[in-house]
């Protein structure tokens, strides 16, 4: 009943549009044209996606998408986004599903002023902390669960900022830290002027911490459509090839974001460094999500205590179908 | 479907009765008055239920208003804590400061035509700076808290204010303003005595407009940097965390808020300008 009426009212809708469908398919980022995306882009300028015969329309993200929305409206077939935020949407009743996972380690860090006297998460209390949110909330969540810190402010807890997407409440000494990714907010510290030995920085990963990052998730009732599935294969094989292209080629990598730069916005410099930071954290993956991290993630969540993330250990939240047969 | 087929039936029994009521012989009662609207409202929340879980809507698109009012009564300490950095910090002190310092500014602007001719240009540009552009700057000044919200919203009422009082000023004829002469009044007695309360219909006009103004700006503030509470942080976390039925709560919560706003204000202008033709029954 629940897929049927959706099922027909979409197809009544898109109904001229069923032959294209096959080969179509719109990938949702989860921020602006930037490196931490180019083997998508790099599919795309490379010609791996037109050797599938897929025909591939990447749609960027920014401050106010969440692309599990833009999913469940139908306005992208794929999404890209982080484990936690994917798990949290699907125990809210939006069943995606990991596809893939090019990313094999976090990029996620806390940089801190060296000044603060911050040497570990002890310190962290009584202090001001700027948090993404958006879905980049639950790494940091968890890991104050876990140390047992409350993030309701005062003395013994962590006061929590809601920072945007800049790294400006560091810089304004409005945070003591801030929430920021190897490849990129850290770099932007830096060229603001901030010489590295006046920071302090705590990288999830180093803190046991951290979550998997950047996946491909797709809707369940989608997988169950066999011309999907294909479809999917093809643009798995594809993105993964255009990602150790990137690997392989940095510079060149950049520069093809930096082409499909629409908003002009991006700089070669930090697309150079941003290509190899990210480079390090798509190493060592070939697609195929490893059922050892994805378990690590689920746990780390799950140890959230009095606030966890995700209240039961998900099912079904990842497939290796896609995979399997692209990396044939 | 049988849902839907319901929430047809009911739609149009709604439709019915209140027409039957509203041209029935005590149409200008006023519990008929009452009744006619609440049946109007009722009849919309049921149909938005008996649909959404008829067609089976996913959550994260509409969650029907039973969720919500389950959300909502579940939530009050959250949504009181927000209530009151948004709307009691952040608005109310911003419309207080704004509206007082629009009022002075109008009243020295009517004193001096000069200043007239030169500030009303340049408060009429300060209007026109989109929120979304000037509320991450103030942020950036004023910092994460409520004086920043308070400030987005200073700038936003400022202006409506200022043409409003300033109109008002200006709305006593030549033959009223000639009377107060010949009593010998001076300007502070002509302004305090004719001038504002003939004014007191525009000033209230504008803020009016205000109210809406202020609550809409300290909650879209929020969106640019905020600490942990907050109506806008949370409508705008709750959507990235996909939880839709607390957005519609928090929307619920500034509904009544606004209302109740620009009711009390309304409450207040009818008794002072109770001698205006607005005011009659």
């Amino acid at each position: 009943m629940k897929t049927t009426m959706m099922a027909a009212a979409l197809a009544a809708g898109f109904g001229g549009m069923a032959q294209a469908d096959a080969n179509d398919v719109k990938l949702q980022l989860q921020w602006v044209t930037q490196a931490q995306f180019a083997g998508y882009y790099v599919a795309l300028d490379e010609g791996f996606y037109d050797e599938e015969g897929l025909n591939v329309t990447i749609l960027p993200g920014g401050p106010d998408i969440a692309p599990p929305q833009v999913l469940a409206g139908g306005g992208a077939d794929v999404m890209l986004n982080w484990m936690p935020s994917a798990l949290a949407a699907r125990e809210k009743g939006l069943p995606v599903v990991n596809i893939a996972q090019p990313f094999k380690s976090s990029g996620l860090m806390l940089t801190c002023w060296k000044d603060t006297g911050i040497t570990s998460v002890e310190d962290f209390k009584g202090k001001t902390i700027g948090v993404w949110f958006f879905g980049n909330e639950y790494p940091f969540l968890s890991w104050m669960s876990q140390a047992g810190i409350s993030t309701d402010g005062g003395e013994d807890g962590v006061t929590v900022l809601k920072q945007g997407f800049n790294v400006d409440p560091l810089l304004q000494r409005q945070a003591d830290c801030i929430s920021t990714m190897t490849y990129n907010e850290y770099g932007q510290v830096l060229d603001a002027g901030i010489p590295a030995d006046e920071l302090v920085t705590f990288k999830y990963e180093e803190q046991g911490v951290a979550t998997l990052e950047d996946g491909i998730y797709a809707l369940e009732q989608n997988l169950e459509d066999p011309e999907f599935v294909d479809k999917m294969v093809r643009f798995v094989r594809a993105s993964m090839k255009g990602w150790k292209w990137a690997e392989e080629n940095p510079e060149a990598a950049a520069m093809i974001v930096l082409d499909n730069d629409e908003t002009g916005a991006q700089t070669e410099a930090a697309q150079i460094r941003m290509m190899g930071e990210v480079a390090k954290l798509t190493a060592g993956s070939n697609g195929a999500l490893d059922e050892a991290d994805y378990q690590r993630t689920v746990d780390t969540l799950l140890a959230g205590g009095s606030d966890p993330v995700i209240s039961a250990a998900p099912t079904g939240a990842w497939t290796s179908v896609i995979t399997d047969a692209a990396l044939k | 479907m049988i849902y839907v087929v319901f929430a047809v039936l009911l739609w149009v029994s709604g439709w019915m009765l209140n027409v039957r009521l509203a041209n029935g012989p005590h149409a200008q009662s006023r519990s008929i008055q009452l009744l006619v609207p609440a049946i109007f409202g009722l009849t919309i929340l049921l149909i938005w239920e008996l649909i959404v879980r008829g067609l089976s809507v996913p959550l994260v698109i509409l969650p029907p208003p039973s969720m919500i009012a389950g959300r909502f009564a579940g939530s009050l300490p959250i949504l009181w804590q927000d209530f009151v950095q948004t709307f009691v910090k952040g608005a109310l002190s911003g419309y207080v400061i704004g509206c007082a310092a629009a009022f002075i500014l109008a009243i020295v602007v009517d004193r001096f035509d000069f200043l007239r001719r030169g500030l009303l240009p340049v408060g009429n540009f300060m209007a026109a700076l989109p929120i979304v552009g000037t509320a991450p700057i103030l942020v950036m000044w004023f910092g994460f808290d409520w004086q920043s919200k308070a400030a987005v919203v200073v700038v936003m009422v400022f202006f409506p204010v200022l043409v409003n009082t300033v109109a008002g000023l200006r709305d006593t004829s030549d033959m009223q303003r000639d009377l107060m002469r010949t009593y010998g009044a001076s300007y502070s007695q002509t302004l305090m005595k004719l001038r504002l309360p003939a004014a007191m219909p525009f000033i209230f006009n504008g803020l009016k407009i205000a109210t809406t103004l202020a609550l809409v700006g300290a909650i879209v503030a929020e969106f640019f940097g905020s600490p942990t509470r907050g109506m806008g942080f949370r409508i705008s976390t709750s959507v990235g965390q996909l939880a839709l039925d607390m957005v519609w709560a928090e929307i619920v919560v500034a509904a009544l808020a606004g209302s109740f706003f620009y009711g009390a204000i309304a409450l207040f202008e009818r008794g002072v300008t109770f001698w205006h033709p607005s005011q009659r029954k």
